[in-house]
């Protein structure tokens, strides 16, 4: 019996078997098993997915989407809502390096980025794949990179361009901002023009146009406008969505934001929202998911993201032309239900307004898509803060609630680049270089389709029952008319005016309002001058508490783009000096 | 009872008195009684005798209150006054054992006498106590390195589910931190926190790693904890945060020996207004200030507020909004309710909506005996407590079996087992949105039901804010079950092998199940989600641990040379496993109804899993000379699955000496010296806590929610895509830390007084610490890397004296006090990490090279902007203006910018201290138990939300009531506003902070023993009583719920709505010994 025991001690002492200490993760892949046709395919599925701005592994990480960034410091929309002093920093332009979003944000971009690098570094080992899928896939992967870069450009213009190079393991991490960036985001643009198909097998995938309208919106930002004119004669001409159909503007103007008519002739470049597909809702619309109406059937969220007095007050035309009013519309503004509860009676605006305007801003009388009329207060979270306004764009329609919401998530669509973007910027270009009257027939093909009454939002046949559908009566008094050779007789700057304003009520709440006065203003003055007004309008509109931003001021020369993360510059610390530099103005 | 008369036909008296006893207690403790006598009736059949005897000591005084115990089981009795005792229905040839504090025990063998006198002489006995340590065991005396032996009365005076929550104060340089819920973990730190995760010590149970929280102090026979290096290294790599060790009771050879514990009691929640939250007049007048155009209030406090569809407004009584008849319902299908809810004016009071009086039941029953052969131990538990918070619970079912058998002379085999099962349903506390938050963010205006008896909340009216009903929640758990089963044990088989030799081999383990189901319902009071479908999921997991340890001991004295050798191996496998699955939208809400197959959308599933594994050799010597010069020595060498094959063994030494200067001849002679001991010991320990399995490994992956895009543009279907989901570090290795500690140990005045002061320092070099990384690398899970070092000091103290008045009167008292200084040594660039976010004040903690670990970091409020002037003349401050915050300019530059954070505290005490008083005079017995903290800093984010419009909306404090007007300027409440911004509550400032210190009195505690009854002519029956009240006060200058706050600890000391752990209760309890 001891002997036993001093036996079996001693094998075991002996047994220390390396294999014993050899345990290998439990429901993972490893850069091995990735290196096939179909495992960098997947790679590549796993860059796409962060379009939606949403589900990064790194825990902590919330998604702030560029409706904050871009909409609400912008004259397009508040915080809505309640008082939170951290949206009401970026709202006021009072933030600072250590607000946190700047930083949440700043990972989720690079993150992105990186998936793409991670196709890009494996795509070179994989084994059976011909040489024109792997040029497709490398195309696709640099297109994406660019994406991110630009968006992240956008935002902090001074900016470290993460190269498939970059890697924990190569310890290289730590890049400088102060290189030139656009010209890597070209770069990036410009092999994906060149290589890409014209179209693709699945709708979701960029093709070759995409590539080159991302091209011109890089020059954009660079204001290199004639570079972008001959790319942009090219695109509206010959320019085909990835599934084939001829660029050109969606019948009507919902059909963007409509699951049932996307994939329509205006799809540019489209991050796909999907809900009710196993992922809880998370692979829809999420960053937006907080807004819209509070307390209606239509949505659950936050009642976030609503729109500005300002914004409305742009939509109305002139009664003779139906031409915006392109200064002093705030002089005779839209009729609000501000201060009036739901249940005291309430007559809406009777001038005439742009019919865009009801297809962006949910407001008091007007059927909101066939959730029934807007009823006001009822549906606003906190009216006396917020505004009387909801937004419109990612709200699904009731008929398809069974298939287009999870929870507080739609597959609503999000157009990155969408046609009339393209027409727009076309016209920008040309307004620049002096072709004016080309400029205006670019801003009245847009005007065209807002001017058909059949896309304007019409009455329900029973208020009390939206469910039979709608009349052929326009619920308010529209009136768009085109422009007839203003562009030439008021010269240049009606003209860049005009463009801008078209901009602005074409492709409201879509997220591109800051970055196009950012582009605007070029050293102007013109960014600080139009939201220090904006400011000052909503702070003297009678009932309205505009006290969160009381101290909100945009100052010149700073806040046209935002601070580093701190905690970005912190980490970047190398040898006690840090790599990144923070932007003019912040400290 | 039919059944026990017939068993019982002789004993018809006890009979009797058990059946009034009986009766007199609950269902449950009839049940356990009944199973009671059913064991020990066998034992009623022996032929006894009754012996007497008196107890003297050495100069011939009588001594009272000496125990008598029969050896081998708890059969007992105590001198009376003239120091005589009797002890019936004892075996002829039984032995007695008289023990008595301060005296040497003794043990008395009958030989057939009925008369038996006796004389004590006094001893240093709690010296020659056995302590198990390091896989091995040691006289308490000749211990060097540093180990905490815990006071076994003391701990059991406290009235809880968890052995673990009962430790707080009993052990000099252990912090337990606990929260109220019932079942809920706690936090514990040995010498303070040494990690930026999990601090928690490794808990040996019989030598199986598993924890207290689940075992009652009833089951236990000692705990141990190892503080040093010294003591723990044995432990090598799992002991870096400290050891528990603790041993179960085990059956003595003896007659059977039947005990039955148990209590029964009520718990009640705190009293008054205890969030001094504002009423419905208060609250109405100050939401004016703050929101002239409120909704609500215009016309006053209205009687009713509505909200249907396309609706919601306040009305008055006889407005058609608010007719009866106007009120449609629908719980499941919500989008057409139209709901109407009566305005609480008097202001519905959530805290006591939700906090009730709850009872609380413990019983524990066991059996042991044994022959010299073998010897055994069965114990039975039941503890059942509800929650005062609504709907929380545990009940725990536990059974203990210990065996032992003596094969031949030199073998010995035996098992351990202990098993149970409970029903504890998860309470998420301490996060910001948590259901205690919902207490003081529902406003008092809202009642708890509308006007037909649904729940009521912020959906039923304009500007109600966005919470939930904190009763619906609690009430809501309904079809939520939580199951775990737990299994510890080991079998073990020992023998005395050549002549000096022990070898032992013992394979242990745990195996823990859960079942977990949870249901939510639509929660249609609730303006944030109300038409969201309910769902539906059920969850199950189990983990080993599996566990092999061979040690071979030798043992040995040579003259004056006292040696003791021990050697080992350790094997230890963890797997765990995990499957859940989910739908929504089920058409009843009924729970027996609920399978995941009659969900209707949203199907989901998912499954986890982890193994890694653990081989270890380790050594220890111990060596003393003359008993007075003491050396110990120990080295292990572990090697662990976590770490790349670079790194993945790690050797970790202690040494410590020891000297017993109350030997030496020089000290022979001073009489009121008993004993005096010096030692120290340095030493290396180290940890993998914090490091996933996964560790070394790039790795990919991702699923539905972070890598599948729906690239076809399908719309409600995805592709499948890979991410990198972990970035992999070869290199990552060991974490050492590193413990000198030197203390002195004395025995003092005839063994009354016990004396301890240890100096401790514990560095923690190349802490395991997850790198913090750029964006630039990817979101992948950074690797958990060796950088940080963090530094703890301080003395441990511990004192215990006992004294007896007269031979009536005997008291003890026992102290302990454990200091600290905590510092973060290094952290690599930048040289900080933030922790503990907050939504709307971000991060609130950091730690930084410098300072305390977990330490609040924010702006430094010197007072209110007073006027206009003042805020031009001071330096430029965002969003300044009269009756906000005015910020210390830290670096002088005239401007207040991020630059100007500053440290505000910290949650680390400079302190704490447990004490433990007792008193017995003849029958009764009083105990008295406090703890307290001193010098711990909270970060309140309450007042964050209390104490301003300026946040969400809901019910505010009545610190506003003294706000900051032009008129009343002597205030440090700020002025009442709607918004908020970085001069008021947008950012950390400390303004939140609070003095956390506490003392509280734990537990007060009186019994009384009755003289023992006669069974029969061998056996008797002992019987204490006991009434008990816990938590009679707390003081502290807290003014959120309780300053105990448990959390992580990274961010440790964050209010973030807790439930507090500092209710009063009071508790019946009885044991029965016989």
């Amino acid at each position: 019996m001891k002997y036993t025991i001093i036996i079996a001690l001693a094998l075991l002492l002996g047994a220390c078997n390396k294999s014993f200490l050899e345990q290998r993760p439990i429901g993972t892949l490893d850069e091995a098993v990735l290196a096939t046709p179909s495992g960098v395919n997947g790679l590549l599925i796993g860059a796409y997915s962060l379009l939606d701005g949403n589900g990064s592994v790194q825990s902590g990480n919330s998604s702030i989407g560029m409706n904050v960034f871009a909409s609400m410091p912008s004259d397009d929309s508040f915080v809505g809502t309640i008082p939170n002093a951290l949206l009401a920093s970026i709202e006021g332009f009072t933030y600072d390096p250590t607000t946190t979003i700047f930083d949440m944000k700043w990972r989720i971009q690079y993150a992105a980025v990186q998936r793409c690098n991670d196709v890009l570094r494996i795509l070179p080992k994989v084994s059976g794949l011909d040489e024109a899928e792997s040029t497709q896939i490398e195309a696709e992967a640099r297109f994406l990179r660019g994406v991110y870069h630009l968006n992240t450009a956008l935002l902090w213009k001074n900016i470290p361009f993460i190269d498939e190079t970059i890697s924990y393991g190569a310890e290289n991490y730590n890049v400088s901002n102060t290189e030139p960036v656009w010209p890597r985001i070209e770069a990036d643009f410009q092999f994906a023009a060149d290589n890409l198909t014209d179209t693709k097998a699945e709708v979701g995938r960029a093709n070759k146009w995409a590539a080159k309208c991302f091209l011109v919106k890089a020059y954009m930002f660079q204001h290199k406008f004639d570079e972008a004119a001959p790319l942009l004669d090219e695109i509206i001409a010959q320019g085909v969505t990835s599934n084939g159909l001829k660029y050109d503007l969606a019948p009507h103007y919902f059909d963007n934001f409509s699951t049932a008519t996307k994939h329509g002739p205006e799809a540019v470049f489209t991050v796909q929202m999907s809900v009710r597909d196993g992922a809880n809702g998370q692979n829809g619309n999420t960053l937006e998911a907080s807004g819209g109406p509070y307390g209606s059937p239509a949505t659950t969220g936050y009642g976030w993201t609503q729109p500005k007095f300002d914004l409305v007050n742009a939509y109305q035309t002139d009664p003779e032309t139906g031409l915006p009013l392109l200064t002093n519309y705030n002089d005779h503004p839209v009729k609000t239900d501000q201060g009036i509860s739901s249940a005291e009676p309430f007559t809406p605006h009777e001038g005439t307004l742009d019919s865009r305007l009801d297809w962006n801003v949910g407001r008091r009388g007007i059927p909101f898509l066939d959730w029934g009329v807007h009823p006001g207060q009822a549906w606003i979270r906190s009216q006396n803060v917020g505004g009387p306004f909801t937004v419109i764009k990612h709200i699904a329609w009731k008929y398809r609630k069974d298939t287009d919401i999870e929870q507080r998530f739609t597959n609503s669509p999000l157009n990155l680049i969408r046609f009339a973007d393209v027409l727009l910027w076309a016209a920008e270009v040309e307004v620049e270089r002096g072709n004016l009257a080309k400029a205006e027939s670019y801003v009245n093909r847009v005007r065209e389709r807002a001017a058909n009454p059949d896309g304007w939002v019409k009455k329900y046949i029973n208020d009390n029952n939206p469910d039979e559908g709608f009349s052929t009566i326009p619920a308010a008094n529209y009136k768009v008319g085109l422009y007839t050779g203003q562009f030439v007789e008021n010269g240049q700057d009606f003209a860049r005016e005009a463009v801008r304003m078209e901009r602005r009520l074409e492709l409201a709440l879509e997220h591109h309002r800051l970055f196009d006065l950012q582009r605007y203003d070029n050293g102007t003055g013109y960014m600080a001058r139009t939201l220090n007004n904006a400011l000052e309008f909503h702070r003297k509109i009678a009932g309205f508490d505009y006290s969160y931003v009381a101290d909100g001021f945009f100052t010149q020369g700073k806040n046209e783009i935002y601070p580093i993360p701190l905690a970005q510059i912190d980490l970047s610390t190398t040898e006690g000096k840090p790599t990144l530099i923070q932007n003019p103005g912040y400290k | 009872m039919e059944t026990m008369e017939i068993i019982f036909t002789k004993e018809c008296r006890i009979r009797y008195l058990l059946y009034q006893t009986t009766k007199a207690l609950s269902q449950n403790t009839r049940a356990g009684l009944i199973l009671f006598l059913i064991i020990i009736a066998p034992s009623l059949a022996f032929a006894q005798v009754t012996v007497t005897g008196v107890v003297k000591d050495a100069d011939g005084n009588a001594l009272s209150g000496v125990s008598v115990r029969l050896m081998g089981s708890s059969v007992a009795t105590s001198t009376d006054g003239e120091g005589t005792y009797s002890l019936p229905s004892v075996g002829p040839q039984s032995t007695l054992v008289f023990t008595y504090v301060g005296f040497e025990t003794k043990e008395e063998p009958l030989n057939g006498r009925t008369n038996v006198n006796v004389e004590l002489s006094p001893s240093d006995q709690s010296l020659e106590e056995v302590v198990v340590t390091g896989y091995s065991s040691q006289r308490k005396k000749d211990i060097t390195g540093s180990v905490a032996v815990v006071d076994m009365d003391a701990l059991k005076s406290i009235p809880s589910g968890s052995a673990l929550q009962a430790l707080q104060g009993q052990a000099s340089g252990v912090n337990v931190i606990s929260s109220g819920a019932p079942g809920a973990g706690s936090n514990v730190f040995i010498r303070g926190i040494s990690s930026f995760g999990n601090t928690n010590p490794l808990v040996l149970i019989d030598g199986v790693e598993s924890n207290l929280d689940n075992i009652s102090a009833n089951d236990i026979a000692s705990v141990q904890v190892l503080k040093d290096a010294g003591a723990a290294s044995i432990y090598g790599v799992r002991g870096s945060n400290g050891v528990i060790i603790v041993t179960t009771k085990k059956g003595q050879s003896g007659e059977p020996t039947v005990a039955y514990d148990a209590f029964v009691g009520i718990q009640l929640p705190l009293s008054g207004n205890p969030l001094n939250l504002l009423n419905s007049e208060d609250f109405a007048r100050l939401t004016k200030i703050a929101n002239p155009g409120t909704t609500l209030f215009q016309n006053g406090i209205p009687d009713y507020t509505y909200a249907g569809p396309g609706a919601a407004g306040v009305a008055n009584e006889g407005d058609p909004a608010v007719d009866p008849s106007r009120y449609v319902f629908d719980p499941i299908n919500t989008a057409g309710n139209y709901i109407i809810q009566k305005v609480n004016k008097d202001g519905t009071d959530w805290f006591h909506e939700v906090f009730k009086p709850a009872p609380m039941s413990s019983h524990n029953l066991s059996v042991s005996g044994g022959t010299e052969k073998a010897t055994y131990l069965l114990s039975l538990g039941y503890f059942d407590q509800k929650g005062t918070l609504i709907e929380s619970y545990l009940k725990r079912y536990s059974l203990k079996v210990n065996t032992t058998y003596n094969v031949g002379k030199h073998v010995r085999v035996g098992q351990n087992a202990y098993a149970f099962y409970k029903q504890n349903p998860d309470f998420t506390n301490q996060t910001q949105f948590g259901n205690m938050s919902n207490i003081f963010r529902m406003m008092p205006i809202i009642p708890v039901h509308d006007i037909r008896g649904n729940y009521a909340g912020s959906f039923g009216g304009p500007q109600l804010g966005s919470d939930a009903n904190p009763v619906a929640v609690q009430e809501r758990t309904l079809n939520d079950r939580d199951n775990e089963w737990n299994f510890v044990g080991n079998v073990f088989a020992e023998a005395d092998v050549l002549t000096n030799f022990t070898v032992r081999t013992s394979l242990g383990g745990s195996v823990i199940n859960n079942y977990n189901q949870a249901f939510v319902f639509t929660p249609y009071e609730r303006r944030e989600g109300n038409t969201n479908p309910n769902r539906y999921s059920e969850r199950a997991g189990y983990s080993n641990n599996l566990i092999w340890t061979n040690t071979i001991t030798y043992k040995n004295q040579f003259g004056d040379h006292d040696l003791n050798v021990l050697a080992g191996t350790e094997a230890i496998k963890n797997t765990a496993r995990n499957v859940s699955g989910g739908s929504q939208a089920f058409f009843s809400t009924d729970y027996e109804y609920l399978i995941l197959g009659n969900g209707t959308s949203n199907v989901t599933n998912s499954s986890s899993g982890g193994k890694n594994s653990l081989f270890s050799l380790f050594s220890r010597v111990d060596y003393s000379y003359q008993n007075k010069y003491l050396l110990g020595v120990t080295i292990r060498r572990d090697g662990s699955s976590k770490f790349g094959p670079e790194n993945r063994y790690g050797v970790f030494p202690s040494v410590s000496l020891g000297w017993r200067l109350s030997d030496e001849a020089f000290m022979k002679n001073i009489g009121w010296l008993n004993d005096l001991k010096l030692r120290g010991s340095y030493g290396i320990l180290g940890s993998q806590h914090n490091v996933n399995a996964d560790n070394s490994f790039d790795l990919f992956g991702g699923g539905y929610g972070n890598a599948y895009y729906d690239i076809r543009g399908t719309s409600n279907s995805v592709v499948q895509g890979f991410i990198q989901t972990r970035i992999g570090n070869l290199r990552t290795g060991w974490e050492e830390n590193i413990i000198a500690n030197g203390g002195i140990d004395a025995t003092l005045f005839n063994n009354s007084l016990d004396l301890s002061v240890e100096y401790y320092k514990k560095s923690i070099n190349g802490l395991l610490f997850t790198q913090p990384l750029p964006a630039t690398v990817g979101a992948a899970e950074a690797p958990v890397i060796n950088i940080g070092d963090i530094q703890n000091k301080g003395f441990d103290f511990s004192i215990n004296y006992r004294g007896n008045i007269n031979q009536a009167w005997q008291y003890s008292i026992g102290s302990n006090i454990t200091t600290y200084k905590n510092k973060v040594v290094k952290i690599p660039d930048p040289g900080y990490f933030d922790a503990g976010t907050h939504n709307a004040l971000g991060s609130v903690v950091r730690n930084q090279q410098g300072q305390e670990v977990s330490s609040f970091y924010g702006y430094q409020v010197i007072g209110l902007f007073q006027s206009d002037q003042e805020v031009l003349d001071a330096p430029d401050q965002e969003a300044a203006a009269p009756g906000r915050f005015r910020y210390e300019d830290i670096n002088d530059d005239g401007v207040i910018t991020s630059e100007d954070r500053t440290f505000l505290g910290s949650p680390n005490p400079d302190f704490t201290y447990g004490l433990n008083l007792g008193i017995s005079y003849k029958g009764f017995d009083f105990a008295a138990t406090l703890f307290g903290s001193q010098g711990n800093e909270i970060l309140n984010t309450i007042t964050q939300y209390t104490h301003f419009f300026g946040s969400p909306i809901g019910n505010k404090s009545n610190v506003l009531l003294d706000a900051w007007t032009p008129e009343n300027k002597d205030t440090s409440v700020p002025r009442i506003e709607s918004g908020a911004s970085f001069s008021t509550n947008g950012v950390v400032n400390s303004y939140l902070m609070e003095d956390g210190s506490f003392l509280k009195l734990r537990s007060l505690l009186a019994g009384y023993t009755f003289d023992n009854f006669r069974l029969n002519s061998t056996r008797s029956l002992k019987l204490r009583v006991y009434l008990q009240a816990s938590n009679l006060f707390t003081i502290t200058k807290y003014t959120g719920l309780d300053p105990e706050l448990n959390g992580s600890s990274s961010i440790f000391g964050v209010d973030y709505g807790n439930y507090p752990n500092n209710q009063q209760s009071f508790q019946l309890g009885i044991n029965l010994t016989l």
